[in-house]
């Protein structure tokens, strides 16, 4: 069997495609799980603060601090037998949210409606980003909820914190449902 | 170096093995109908490709009913892993000596 070289570059380059489509799919589907999580944690915390904002909106951090175990316990269940724990995701994570907490709370003087807008955005804004290398499923998702988010902020009106449980909530887990497939 | 591999030269058998050795040893590997859409195959053709794959025990097929629903995992042997590290090793030294 006699392959030329040109022949054998286009077999190459189409073993590279179907692997980088592999990969590709493997971070869609682990990050489906993550987003399908952090749906659930945000109907949750949202629809239970939009129904007892007195008694359940200074105890909202104990259901983001299950979310984020829960997203640790994904990263290590889903990592390949002896590979490490990904903690240059973990660490980015950490920095968005340190860098959100700083303006959130000491440099920005958010109100409860700001601070309430404010953390999805960021972290969809780092999905929007994070699709530039990964996948424009991620930017597709990041801008459309950030556009939903934003229109809410300024027409909701009372309505604000269930249109978040609503969008954040549902919209993350229909979104997680969907890149599972993609 | 090796010459070709007879068995994964074929393009749709080199996609299905890109796409199964992509995945790491200790993962489950890739269900029928990930496969046809990587490789473009309709279910026939993948079907017997991979007959000829598993034959030559690159891959391992395995057929169990999931909410009462078939479902077909493939993937790649040990020896599957080999051969295809080495196809693409010859593809790369065509590439290299030209």
């Amino acid at each position: 069997m006699t392959i030329r070289s040109d022949e054998a570059a286009a077999m190459l380059a189409d073993v590279d495609s179907v692997v980088a489509k592999v990969k590709q799919s493997r971070i869609y589907r682990l990050a489906a799980l993550i987003m399908t999580l952090w749906g659930v944690v945000n109907l949750v915390r949202d629809g239970l603060i939009a129904i007892g904002p007195a008694w359940f909106g200074p105890r909202w951090f104990f259901v983001d601090a299950l979310g984020v175990a829960g997203t640790i316990g994904i990263l290590r269940y889903s990592a390949s037998p002896g590979a490490r724990f990904p903690v240059r995701t973990l660490a980015g994570f950490l920095l968005f949210y340190a860098f959100g907490w700083i303006w959130a709370h000491l440099l920005g003087h958010f109100g409860p409606r700001q601070q309430m807008a404010f953390w999805p955005t960021l972290f969809l804004f780092g999905y929007s980003v994070a699709g530039l290398w990964f996948g424009p499923a991620f930017t597709a998702i990041g801008l459309s909820v950030t556009a939903l988010v934003v229109a809410a902020y300024f027409w909701a009106g009372g309505a604000f914190t269930l249109w978040l449980a609503v969008v954040t909530g549902g919209g993350f887990i229909l979104c997680g449902l969907w890149m599972r497939r993609a | 170096m090796d010459g070709p591999d007879d068995v994964i030269h074929q393009p749709i058998r080199l996609r299905v093995m890109a796409a199964l050795t992509a995945c790491d040893p200790g993962d489950e590997g890739l269900d029928f109908t990930r496969l046809k859409g990587l490789t473009g195959a309709t279910d026939g053709n993948l079907g017997a490709h991979l007959d000829n794959l598993a034959r030559a025990g690159y891959v391992e097929v395995t057929k169990a009913f999931v909410a009462r629903r078939p479902r077909t995992t493939v993937k790649a042997s040990p020896q599957g892993r080999a051969a295809f590290a080495r196809h693409v090793a010859f593809l790369k030294s065509i590439i290299a000596g030209a």
